[in-house]
């Protein structure tokens, strides 16, 4: 039998993106549950698929008997068009049924630019988009992810926000939406009701949001009795113990992250000012060598791939590392398994790692030093020296390796031209390491990378209340360092300013900002993270035709008394930890590591990890 | 180590894979099981596996083949249920030989059979159809799109409508020599036979041949 979607499907790009079916995916009947769940991530299936955060919420969820999570993608411009063609609605992967009237949609919110796809899958699914023109026949739309933390910009469209770790939480909601869909299901408030109380939840519609004349907050209240004055983030205390998955589905086509991802840690002591993870994932906690061990011999095994990676924000700050990775090792060598350790310092003890993992293939390393002087690294809290690289990049060409990438960010704040010029002197500087290694101790063909992306100031992070840097002085500062690279062996690769001066509108965004998200959307807007398909101009109109000034949200210094969108949640770490280390910044003054001295940040009062080591 | 002939189907709901997925498929199921793969020498050690003839996404197929070599003495039986458990749905291994020399070549396979199932205008004439004694039409080589006389490389072909839809029997050229697909007999089919339009169609690839014979 020809079906619609054998021809929709052979007009396509990677069909299987779209057909579900993969191993270990979880199929259940439709008529022996009692809540369809929608698992949304808001990207391609390349990049949904190597969410890891995804595979531990769907096989959490997928544990109840009495629920059924599916996952939900961005269908690609060219099936988008097919499904318009076709008058199709946005499908789950697993059942292949319209998600039109499943009982919950749960959105990841990664990246902010990420925004125009949540919208354009709820109008692909034929939802409509505001959480207040939806009544009971819908799915309840909750988010959560890093974004969440500020989700004003999308305030509108959902019913509520989970705030911080997900395992238990979303446990509790779809609880109390079972209780809910028990008692008839009638008035979507009462479920909102009913979840406000639960910590980590946020419901949006019950917070009014008071402006001054000047456009900024004036007050963020509670305008229901169930809803709590601040809402605290949720952790998964004892992490080693924490709920994760010994299953994993395994895509037929290839995804970007296509491995088994095993997660040693979360959260991070650098304190690196600019870093929104680094602060929101507080406190760091981690998870014991033998759990981890057993984990990766069971992932292996259930999906039979041949690589796998560590995950974390710095591998280095692992305290069991070289218990891990020697059972790693043991495990993987045998099996002819690739082992990739990634966001390690090098020292002597990495580096005969590597050389044991990376037996034959020599791959690129990668520096962050994010910054080109030390005057700028110090403000930043970045703890890497100009020595730290030197000595690295000499140990690395020596042991033969010749692709070294550095990354780093302009637009910082307190950075001067001599900063941008001091990243190029530090590429040249690697370079003339490499060739102060003796011709025979080296191998042929050093290529070095310098990316530069552009610093967009987050939420929760010492620089709050920093403004972003212009398009035009972010391309100024481009061209100084073009200019300034002259050897041909290193190559400058750079972000496009556009696409960090519309993610740094909407990190710091407002409610105010939900019709222009909504209206860029009517106009054709989605993909933004790609470039082939970020459409600016159609962002500008819609902007200026919701009469709102986008450099308001970004360009502007903001006062500490200043009320932020976000100062009803609670991430742990407190404003005036973040005001202190603003502060340390412009005075050039670093901040130890959690280890080394406790800077009392706030996330103590988790009682969970370094805090308590 | 000891070499095995596979042979396998593949049904509706994986017949978009690609065949480097496959490949790459059919390693992680070997590694969910506790057979043992031979692997190639050199620097990036892979399975010793070959396919005999890669089948194009969106086709199904009921008898396709391949080899794999494998480090240990395993039964047919054993190699079948043990990568039957390990393959995703959709996939089955019908059948195993084990194979000392070339008794199998999968190189000699030079047909296969198909069904296609397609929307279509008119009354096909088969019988007509077939009497052409050449039908040139652009075919996809080495060196770009030719036309191409493709009649002495079908075999058989036959076709009757079927609750809306024309389904097309055909046994066609296949394998190194000459590889003949079923949208290019489509097109001839457009070209030639008077007022019969094909619109969409689908392919299943019944059996792989060598000769009339099937290998397993």
């Amino acid at each position: 039998m020809i079906t619609q979607k054998d021809k929709i499907l052979a007009c396509v790009e990677k069909p299987t993106r779209y057909t579900g079916g993969e191993l270990n995916e979880a199929v259940k009947n439709a008529e022996d549950v009692f809540v369809r769940f929608g698992f949304c991530f808001p990207d391609t299936y390349e990049i949904a698929m190597s969410h890891l955060g995804l595979k531990i919420l769907y096989y959490a969820l997928n544990r109840r008997s009495d629920t059924w999570c599916e996952r939900v993608f961005a269908p690609w411009v060219d099936m988008q068009e097919q499904m318009r063609r076709h008058n199709m609605r946005l499908w789950a992967l697993e059942s292949g049924d319209e998600i039109t009237h499943f009982d919950m949609l749960g959105f990841t919110l990664q990246y902010e630019l990420s925004y125009s796809n949540v919208v354009r899958m709820l109008m692909d699914a034929q939802i409509p988009v505001r959480a207040r023109e939806r009544g009971e026949e819908y799915p309840i739309i909750c988010g959560g992810g890093p974004c969440a933390y500020n989700a004003e910009p999308v305030a509108d469209i959902f019913d509520f926000f989970m705030l911080g770790e997900g395992e238990d939480v979303i446990n509790e909601v779809v609880d109390e939406y079972v209780k809910w869909k028990k008692s008839g299901k009638t008035n979507k408030k009462d479920y909102l009701e009913a979840i406000a109380r639960i910590e980590g939840v946020y419901v949006p519609s019950f917070y009014s949001v008071e402006y001054n004349e000047d456009n900024t907050i004036r007050s963020i209240a509670p305008n229901n009795p169930n809803a709590k004055p601040k809402i605290k983030k949720r952790i998964m205390r004892d992490f080693d113990k924490a709920y994760t998955p010994d299953n994993i589905i395994v895509p037929f086509g290839e995804v970007v992250h296509d491995r088994v991802m095993l997660e040693i840690m979360r959260g991070c002591l650098r304190g690196c000012r600019f870093c929104q993870a680094g602060y929101i994932y507080r406190p760091l906690r981690e998870r014991g060598s033998d759990t981890l061990l057993d984990l990766a011999d069971k992932l292996l095994s259930c999906s039979g791939y041949d690589e796998i990676s560590l995950s974390s924000l710095s591998s280095s700050d692992y305290s069991q590392l070289k218990e891990l990775t020697e059972g790693l090792l043991e495990m993987t060598e045998e099996k002819k398994i690739g082992l990739s350790l990634p966001s390690l310092r090098i020292d002597n003890f990495s580096m005969d790692l590597m050389r044991r993992v990376q037996a034959v293939r020599k791959s690129g390393i990668t520096f962050a030093p994010e910054a080109g002087t030390q005057r700028l690294r110090d403000i930043i809290n970045k703890n890497i020296t100009e020595e730290n690289v030197l000595d690295s990049t000499a140990m690395l060409f020596r042991g033969g390796w010749t692709n070294v990438k550095l990354y780093f960010m302009i637009g910082l704040p307190g950075e001067t031209d001599d900063d941008v010029l001091g990243i190029a002197d530090l590429a040249q500087k690697v370079l003339d390491v490499y060739f102060s290694v003796p011709k025979e101790e080296r191998a042929k063909n050093i290529n070095i990378t310098v990316s530069t992306s552009s610093f967009v100031p987050k939420p929760f992070t010492a620089f709050q209340w920093a403004p972003q840097n212009s398009r035009e002085s972010l391309i100024y500062k481009q061209n100084i360092l073009k200019n300034a690279i002259r050897s041909r062996r290193i190559r400058y690769n750079w972000h496009y300013s556009e696409t960090s001066y519309l993610e740094g509108v909407f990190a710091r965004g407002d409610r105010r900002l939900c019709d222009v998200i909504i209206k860029a959307v009517e106009k054709g807007c989605r993909f933004d993270s790609w470039a082939d398909h970020f459409k600016f101009d159609k962002w500008m109109e819609a902007f200026e035709e919701c009469g709102i000034d986008p450099d308001f949200y970004n360009l502007r210094e903001r006062s500490y008394d200043e009320v932020l969108p976000w100062d009803h949640i609670d991430v742990g770490v407190t404003k005036s930890f973040l005001m202190r280390e603003n502060e340390r910044a412009k005075a050039g003054i670093t901040t130890p590591n959690c280890r080394e001295k406790c800077a009392g940040c706030g996330a103590a009062g988790f009682n969970a990890g370094v805090c308590h080591e | 180590m000891s070499n095995y002939i596979l042979k396998y189907s593949r049904g509706e709901r994986v017949k978009y894979v690609s065949h480097l997925d496959f490949v790459r498929l059919f390693h992680r199921t070997v590694r969910r099981t506790d057979l043992r793969f031979v692997f190639s020498q050199g620097f990036n050690p892979h399975p010793v596996m070959t396919v005999a003839l890669p089948l194009s996404v969106g086709v199904t197929a009921d008898g396709e083949y391949m080899k794999v070599g494998f480090d240990g003495d395993y039964t047919e039986s054993e190699i079948k249920d043990k990568i039957n458990a390990a393959l995703p749905r959709g996939y089955e291994i019908k059948a195993v030989k084990r194979v000392e020399g070339k008794e199998i070549d999968l190189t000699k396979i030079d047909r296969a059979a198909y069904v296609v199932e397609a929307e279509a205008d008119g009354v096909f004439d088969a019988e007509k159809f077939m009497a052409n004694t050449e039908l040139i039409v652009p075919k996809k080589t080495k060196s770009g799109v030719k036309d191409a006389d493709i009649r002495p490389y079908i075999y058989d072909l036959s076709a009757k409508p079927s609750d809306g839809v024309t389904v097309f029997k055909m046994t066609v050229a296949a394998g190194s020599a000459y590889n003949l697909k079923p949208d290019t007999v489509m097109d001839a089919v457009n070209k030639y036979a008077d007022g019969v339009t094909v619109g969409f169609f689908k392919a299943h690839r019944a059996a792989l041949l060598c000769g009339d014979r099937d290998f397993l």
